[in-house]
């Protein structure tokens, strides 16, 4: 076999026909990706003139270079069997269940025994696909389709595996959830999140992705927080900087459901980050929190989108980010409001702190109102840390790092203080202390 | 040993302008020397200066602590050997609290990053470093705090408030005296810490002073009013005009000048010039 026909059969009809053929998949998934290899060749690559695309350019990036991601970790039959770095991680979050995958493959799980017992399912998608088709079947793919985008068109040819749980009603975890995925290097991999909170039940999961130097994540995350649950998903995305991320994520709160997320964009040469809050039953209620710290020459884009459908819902939304060096940061957000959905109040707020005078930020509020008794409050702030600042801290004795990074952490604690897992937010703050350089 | 700051013949430039035109004057510990001139005449100037603000360039002269240059030393440096800067507009740092803030400050100007460093943790223990030994022990520190707030007249609230941070006037300047009570300075500038308070702020502020003056601090008063001055009592009064020292005397010199106004001063002193602009 020659270098050309291994590279067409990466991204081909026949690849993705030889994934469902490998896990031997019900005809309706098979159908669902034969649809989305067609979208992906009908939807053209990103044309700069579009609005989502025209800060953001894809230069050196070649799909083709990227081989399927093809896991190499052993199982592990506990948590200490873990490599040390993934076992650290996990531990410094108490958590009542955990996955860990290498790529595509689940290498560790545990759920409280208690949670199991009352019908709690928190496992990969595999097998949630084998053992509870018709939910999977009703969800994938129902919130965030394969259509919305090129990116997401190619993920739902090709995802192998990903997380899934499912919260049944009246059932509220007190201790978060954890997934890790551990992405190789110099591969493309096409991780699925498929989060369900039925009615009236409350749950936490903390998502995080390691790895992936060179190479492509491609992930599609889908949140159902339905009437009166309490969905908080924590999204730590912590690739290594030579890494392309792209993710479309979208949550769907239904009547009085509340649904929170932290993104925190930590790694990648470049993220196209697409959040979509849809607000979809009355007396709903969303939060989306942002924090992003790019250095060097990353590249950190987030894309959101509150939409407001139905009446007496809100939603308030705070993005934060510190850029430093060549770094460069897009902010585009959007909070629609469908004619009807009264007494809406929906908030957005994207704040930058510029540390270096090569950092660039691009923020992009917007407002589409189409109901007349409505509150709708954006805005953007840039600034950059003045030698003011700075002095004022050193006559008091701080040395001019320490007097940075105070001034950098003080600008976080807004979203930190809003973090409702100890733990994470120990991560976020160990992190953005990291970037400041200790003294 | 009393500590003393010297001033000789101090120039400084502030973009190619000429704003200190050769001051010299000495402080010593458990004095007050008032400084008092007119907006413009580069007091604050000269308080940047001898803080070690980057934009003020020192083009001649020299600025001695206990004998030793401190020209080239960093404002955390300076203010490492004892020297205090109270702002007239204390910038407002969102997101840290003031009690945080002045835990990292208090422990490296008394040395505790270099007692970890040397690997004797705040308890006096030798071995390893352990993280968080670079900082003051929080109880310790705390119970300063407190106890110090409590002598300052400062509300207990402001410990965990943001760092000036939606503070007025007044209440920045009581944040400025509490964390010169905290720091405990040897040599202080007062840059304006009269202005803009009503008469209970002044006397919070001025009572502070004299505690810590008392407590053996000297203090560069700088002000445009002699109204502080009925409440803390220099030792000395200078009088700055156009980027000099005009005069210097007794607390008599205050008086005159309430009753004269600087208008006097410029008669007097033959100095028609158009005065330089006050960098505060």
């Amino acid at each position: 076999m020659n270098i050309q026909e291994l590279t067409q059969e990466r991204y081909s009809l026949a690849a993705v026909r030889a994934i469902s053929e490998q896990y031997q998949e019900p005809e309706w998934l098979r159908q669902a990706r034969l649809a989305a290899w067609e979208a992906f060749m009908a939807l053209p690559w990103p044309d700069y003139s579009e609005e989502t695309w025209r800060r953001t350019r894809l230069t050196g990036f070649n799909l083709e270079q990227f081989p399927p991601a093809a896991s190499d970790l052993p199982a592990a039959a506990d948590r200490q069997a873990l490599p040390a770095d993934l076992a650290r991680n996990l531990a410094m979050i108490q958590s009542a269940g955990a996955l860990v995958f290498s790529d595509d493959r689940l290498i560790y799980a545990d759920l409280d025994a208690d949670l199991a017992g009352r019908g709690v399912i928190f496992t990969d998608l595999r097998t949630a696909l084998r053992q509870h088709e018709e939910v999977v079947r009703a969800h994938l793919g129902a919130l965030a389709p394969a259509g919305e985008n090129k990116f997401a068109a190619l993920h739902y040819a090709l995802w192998r595996n990903g997380a899934f749980l499912y919260a049944p009603p009246h059932v509220a975890l007190e201790k978060p959830l954890q997934v890790i995925t551990q992405v190789s290097g110099g591969q493309a991999l096409f991780p699925h999140s498929l989060f369900i909170g039925a009615e009236n039940s409350e749950v936490t999961i903390v998502e995080d992705f390691v790895g992936g130097a060179r190479g492509l994540c491609n992930g599609v995350v889908e949140n159902y927080p339905m009437a009166a649950a309490r969905l908080h998903y924590l999204h730590l995305q912590n690739l290594e900087t030579s890494a392309w991320n792209v993710s479309t994520m979208r949550a769907a709160a239904q009547r009085d459901a509340l649904y929170r997320q932290l993104q925190a964009s930590w790694g990648s040469r470049l993220s196209k980050v697409w959040i979509d809050l849809e607000m979809e039953g009355p007396g709903s209620h969303g939060e989306l929190l942002g924090l992003y710290f790019p250095q060097g020459r990353q590249h950190i884009d987030h894309h959101t989108n509150q939409n407001h459908k139905r009446e007496h819902a809100t939603s308030d939304l705070l993005f934060k980010g510190a850029l430093d060096d060549k770094s460069r940061s897009v902010y585009q957000g959007i909070i629609r409001v469908w004619p009807g959905a009264q007494k809406t109040d929906a908030y957005q707020k994207n704040d930058n702190l510029i540390l270096s005078a090569g950092a660039r930020a691009d923020s992009i509020p917007g407002l589409e109102i189409e109901a007349d008794d409505v509150r709708c409050t954006h805005g953007a702030t840039s600034a950059k840390v003045q030698d003011e600042y700075l002095f004022y801290l050193m006559a008091r004795g701080l040395g001019r790092k320490t007097a940075k990074r105070m001034i950098v952490q003080g600008f976080f604690e807004e979203v930190l203080n809003r973090v409702p897992v100890q733990g994470v937010r120990d991560k976020l703050e160990a992190e953005i202390a990291k970037r400041v350089g200790l003294e | 040993m009393t500590a003393t700051l010297e001033i000789k013949d101090l120039h400084v430039k502030v973009a190619d302008t000429e704003i200190l035109k050769g001051v010299s004057l000495t402080i010593r510990q458990g004095e007050v020397h008032a400084m008092m001139g007119p907006n413009g005449s580069g007091k604050s100037t000269l308080a940047y200066a001898i803080a070690g603000h980057p934009h003020y360039e020192i083009t001649g002269g020299d600025i001695l602590f206990d004998g030793q240059s401190i020209l080239d030393m960093a404002p955390d440096e300076r203010a490492k050997l004892g020297v205090f800067l109270a702002f007239q507009y204390p910038v407002a740092i969102p997101g840290v609290s003031f009690a945080n803030f002045l835990r990292a400050a208090v422990s490296n100007v008394r040395g505790y990053k270099e007692k970890a460093r040397a690997g004797v943790s705040s308890n006096g223990e030798t071995g390893a470093k352990v993280i968080g030994s670079e900082l003051m022990p929080m109880r310790e520190f705390r119970q300063e705090l407190l106890a110090k707030m409590d002598r300052f007249n400062v509300d207990r609230a402001f410990a965990r408030r943001y760092l000036n941070d939606g503070f007025s006037g007044g209440e920045k300047k009581r944040g400025e005296v509490l964390q010169m009570a905290m720091l405990e300075p040897k040599i202080a500038i007062l840059d304006e810490s009269d202005s803009g308070l009503d008469i209970d702020a002044l006397r919070v502020v001025s009572d502070g002073i004299n505690k810590l003056v008392a407590d053996g601090m000297g203090a560069l008063l700088i002000t445009h009013y002699q109204r502080i001055l009925n409440y803390v009592k220099p030792d000395k009064v200078s009088v700055f005009y156009n980027g000099r020292i005009v005069l210097t005397g007794g607390p008599e010199i205050a008086h005159m000048l309430e009753e004269k106004g600087y208008g006097w001063v410029e008669t007097e002193m033959g100095e028609l010039a158009p005065a330089a602009p006050d960098h505060a």
